[in-house]
């Protein structure tokens, strides 16, 4: 009287839903440290798209206490209940790697943008294109040993971004620190959800 | 399809950002690698580089999945192999030391050829309910 049912077993699993947020910025500015800090699974790496242009071209050590690296696109998951997953995309932000962005960004909820302070200037195609495509960001300055270069009002001044976008500062390290930057940026996307920005 | 950076600087549509003091001992991109002798990646995909699927899109195998698996290469076993519990497209890839383009044509084979369940069915537009489900969530992290 079961075979009916077993027969039937066709039905696919149900899977958890997939949920995503961008880590964009510059060369070296501690995206893949945030992805760590907050990941479930240790960080996996993967080459992007279809160039040997992009493979290797971010990896290097000479950039402070930066030793790992990021080939092309790093990413962690954050498991927030047992059907909801949390994906964090690190990208790297040189406008050479502009053709993949399209596919990274597709459904995500929003993008923390990862600056160096030191170093602003680099993340500035990231927030062209978060800007173009009306993601919603937070630009996350990363407190590289506890310090700044320059104080957020700097920063903000410096990114020329409108006044609703905000600018913490963070810890790439701490994990609690990382989750805080994230909560801002989901902020950000629920206010564009229910209208309350633009 | 849109590219940031320099090139979008001419048409109006991006700002010109001011520019603060910048640290001279900032890192220096190394230089481009040395070419590969490797086979290309997309010899695996017959040359196709498109496939539809989402990076975060959930995967598992078809529990009735055909008995044909000789027919697949070892690729396609490998990520069969991986997707008992759901994961994600990119994740196949990284585990697999996948390109991600490959990877994303392998899984759409493997799921026309009715050996895997890509779910779809699960990414719907972003909600108010789900966004504040991530948030709680998040919260709740120590």
């Amino acid at each position: 009287m079961d075979s009916v049912r077993s027969r039937d077993a066709t039905a696919p699993p149900s899977a958890p839903v997939p949920v995503k947020i961008v880590v964009a910025g510059g060369f070296a500015v501690g995206k893949t440290t945030t992805v760590t800090s907050i990941s479930d699974i240790a960080p996996l790496t993967t080459e992007a798209e279809m160039t040997s242009a992009s493979v290797g071209v971010d990896d290097v050590d000479i950039a402070g206490d930066k030793t790992t690296t990021t080939v092309a696109m790093d990413f962690g998951c954050v498991t927030v209940d047992h059907s909801l997953k949390l994906y964090l995309f690190g990208t790297p932000g040189q406008s050479r790697f502009g053709f993949m962005w399209d596919d990274l960004t597709r459904g995500a909820l929003g993008a923390l943008v990862v600056v160096d302070s030191t170093r602003v200037g680099e993340c500035f195609p990231a927030v062209d294109y978060f800007e173009q495509i009306r993601l919603p960001f937070v630009v996350g300055v990363n407190a590289f040993h506890g310090r700044l270069a320059h104080d957020l009002r700097e920063v903000r001044w410096a990114l020329a971004i409108d006044d609703t976008v905000p600018v913490v500062a963070f810890d790439a390290r701490d994990r609690l620190s990382v989750r805080d930057a994230l909560l801002a940026v989901l902020d950000q996307a629920l206010a564009r959800a229910t209208g309350g920005d633009r | 399809m849109r590219l940031p950076g320099d090139e979008d600087l001419g048409n109006g549509s991006a700002r010109i950002r001011p520019f603060l003091a910048t640290s001279p001992s900032g890192p220096v991109p190394p230089a481009e690698p040395e070419p590969s002798t490797a086979p290309r990646p997309f010899v695996l995909t017959s040359g196709r580089v498109q496939a539809d699927i989402g990076l975060e899109t959930q995967v598992t195998v078809c529990p009735n999945a055909p008995g044909r698996l000789a027919r697949l290469s070892r690729e396609q076993l490998a990520i069969l192999a991986i997707c008992a519990q759901p994961v994600c497209v990119a994740e196949i890839a990284a585990r697999l030391h996948l390109h991600l383009g490959v990877a994303k044509i392998l899984v759409s084979d493997l799921s026309a050829a009715g050996c895997l369940v890509v779910h779809t069915e699960a990414i719907g537009p972003i909600d108010i309910d789900t966004i504040r489900r991530v948030i709680h969530g998040l919260r709740a992290l120590a």
